[in-house]
């Protein structure tokens, strides 16, 4: 009988820790044609699960250019993240996925792009930032504004440091005031603040955003300061799912299913929703 | 196929067959055998739930308490099941290989809401929990005689013998008979395989009055849904004042025929237990709670707006079906008596 909510099975082959209680797992699906045949696009997601723990939704934070295996990224804090933390290399646990819709990137050709995230919203960019960087030639000038509460809250810290040393990336760090340690080299300041001091032209762009939803409503506002329009602008709405296959009835947003219709849209798009996130 | 009838004193008859062929025969029934408050009034204390003899059946009710939904789609079912141990941890889907299950005393609301059910558990992907289960079901309406001051069936434009989701429907007639009309070809076919209990008779039966349902004269559903489509409606302050009373119970959307949201879960020791899938509501504050604490609908009016929303706007618009059937169930079993009629009239007065 074909069961939607089956999921594969996976074996975790590494683990990274990147800020306190916040791990990214490598996943291999054990089955070997699911290993070969498995793809995504970039800003899809998955139901992760721990057997005995639970299901919990996230995006795929790896690129799809890296075959083989794929990156979730998880803040440990309730019953599935908590199983999650508590798993090791070489344990088993389950996904089901990929759903939803993905950043149209191919659209994006010749574009100069501007990523900006906020804390741990960075797991769903990062995997478009890689993709896009894996077909370099394909975009103009590529612009990452992070940020995070604090010095130790910044998820990816080994990326963040090969991405500054990168000529042809332009990337801009930031912690909260009072999240800065004494050898702290990046800005001091909120995310959107930060993104209008960098001042990316919207000439020919494109941003993408995510992170907590009060740091995306003024990202937005920043953009639209900077001459960014909507359509200009993409993010990932992340709200709480179930089930990923649009009949468990809690992340519509409106009359719009995220998890079937999302969870990637414009800020032209999120601003025509109902206001019910 | 028209004259065909079903005397009453044969559905014992009915329901040996099918339980010795292996089937499950659901019908209004009282399991607890409590009395009902007042004389004449039996309507609150019947369901629908599996009976073994005529003698079981309620015959004279307006409505069950719950609705059949729980026969498609089980307020709990296991989905898959997984073992951890020595050998490495595994997880196997679930099949589903339910029983045929007759629905007797269905009654045409509830039946209108099959093709809800139906509809989101099947666009794009297809829920096989649900599907099996309510390919075997054979649902057997009986058309409403009586009706109480909760039902509004005519208001959504239903009617108290509307034929829509039922197989057969069955309208009673004033000496002791059912006049049968296969609705579906898997009504026609039920007939046809039970054709010695199914009676033929000549001339035409008489049937009794169906139950005089009034539309609410202030309602207008079409209109309510092209308010709803308008997103600026959303921060009406009259949804805070419209369901300022609602304790967030749920007790709607469990009565509710179509309210299909469920939560999964696993359950189980150490070593081994089961993915279930659970009813769930949203009216409940978990239940759009994100792991930061962050809720995007953190005050009961926005849950109440929600599930309001979904029945006059999300389901007609995104499924093409139905979100309410005017069963009544919702102001029946509500705590506080927030009446979903009397806020369908406020919408319809803007």
């Amino acid at each position: 009988m074909d069961n939607i909510y089956l999921p594969y099975l996976a074996t975790i082959e590494d683990i990274y820790e990147e800020a306190p209680d916040v791990r990214t797992f490598k996943l291999v699906f054990k089955d070997e044609k699911v290993r070969e045949t498995f793809s995504f696009k970039t800003g899809q997601f998955g139901l992760y699960s721990v057997f005995g723990a639970g299901e919990s939704t996230f995006c795929i934070a790896s690129s799809p250019t890296h075959r083989g295996y794929i990156q979730c990224t998880f803040r440990k804090s309730g019953r599935v993240t908590g199983g999650l933390s508590d798993l090791g290399i070489g344990d088993t646990m389950g996904f089901r996925g990929p759903y939803g819709n993905w950043f149209p990137i191919d659209e994006w050709k010749g574009k100069n792009l501007v990523f900006i995230a906020g804390g741990i919203g960075l797991p769903p960019v990062r995997s478009v930032i890689w993709n896009c960087l894996d077909r370099r030639k394909d975009f103009g000038d590529i612009t990452i504004v992070y940020g995070a509460k604090s010095v130790a809250d910044l998820v990816y810290k080994n990326e963040l440091s090969h991405w500054s040393e990168m000529s042809d990336i332009k990337l801009v760090q930031t912690v909260d005031p009072g999240g800065e340690t004494p050898d702290w080299k990046g800005k001091i300041g909120f995310v959107p603040t930060v993104l209008e001091q960098a001042t990316p032209s919207p000439k020919d762009a494109i941003a993408i955003t995510c992170g907590p939803p009060i740091m995306i409503k003024f990202v937005l506002q920043a953009l639209n300061k900077l001459g960014f329009s909507d359509e200009q602008v993409y993010t990932t709405l992340e709200n709480k799912m179930k089930c990923g296959v649009g009949k468990c009835g809690r992340c519509n947003v409106g009359d719009i299913y995220i998890c079937k219709e999302g969870p990637v849209y414009t800020a032209a798009e999120v601003k025509r929703m109902y206001n019910d996130f | 196929m028209a004259n065909k009838l079903l005397k009453k004193e044969n559905i014992g008859k009915l329901i040996e067959a099918l339980n010795n062929e292996g089937s499950v025969f659901v019908a209004p029934t009282n399991p607890t055998s409590i009395p009902p408050l007042k004389k004449g009034d039996t309507g609150g204390f019947v369901v629908y739930a599996p009976v073994a003899k005529a003698e079981e059946i309620m015959f004279d009710y307006i409505i069950p308490r719950n609705s059949f939904k729980e026969f498609l789609f089980p307020q709990t079912e296991p989905i898959a099941a997984f073992t951890i141990g020595k050998e490495g941890v595994d997880m196997k889907g679930v099949e589903v290989n339910p029983k045929e299950t007759v629905i007797f005393g269905s009654r045409p609301c509830d039946a209108a809401s099959v093709a809800s059910l139906r509809a989101v558990f099947n666009w794009d992907f297809k829920d096989e929990f649900y599907n099996r289960r309510e390919d075997k079901a054979v649902v057997m309406t009986v058309a409403c005689t009586k009706a109480d001051d909760s039902c509004f069936c005519t208001t959504v434009n239903l009617t108290p013998d509307t034929p829509n989701g039922s197989d057969i429907l069955l309208r009673e007639t004033t000496d002791g008979y059912y006049a049968v009309e296969a609705i579906t070809d898997k009504g026609k076919k039920f007939i046809e395989r039970f054709a010695n209990i199914f009676s033929s008779k000549p001339q035409a039966p008489s049937l009794q009055p169906i139950a005089d349902v009034k539309p609410i004269a202030g309602i207008d559903v079409k209109k309510i849904k092209e308010w709803l489509k308008d997103t600026k409606h959303y921060e009406n302050p009259l949804w805070q004042e419209l369901a300022r009373k609602c304790i967030g119970c749920g007790a709607c959307t469990f009565a509710c025929p179509t309210c299909h949201c469920f939560d999964i879960v696993d359950e189980g020791s150490a070593y081994e237990g089961e993915r279930i899938k659970n009813w769930d509501a949203c009216q409940f504050e978990f239940f759009t709670l994100h792991t930061s604490g962050y809720n995007p609908r953190d005050t009961q009016y926005k849950r109440w707006r929600n599930r309001f929303m979904c029945k006059f706007n999300f389901y007609p618009s995104k499924f093409s079906s139905r979100g309410c059937v005017g069963c009544g169930r919702c102001i029946r079993v509500c705590p506080v008596r927030l009446d979903i009629t009397e806020v369908m009239e406020e919408i319809s007065k803007l």
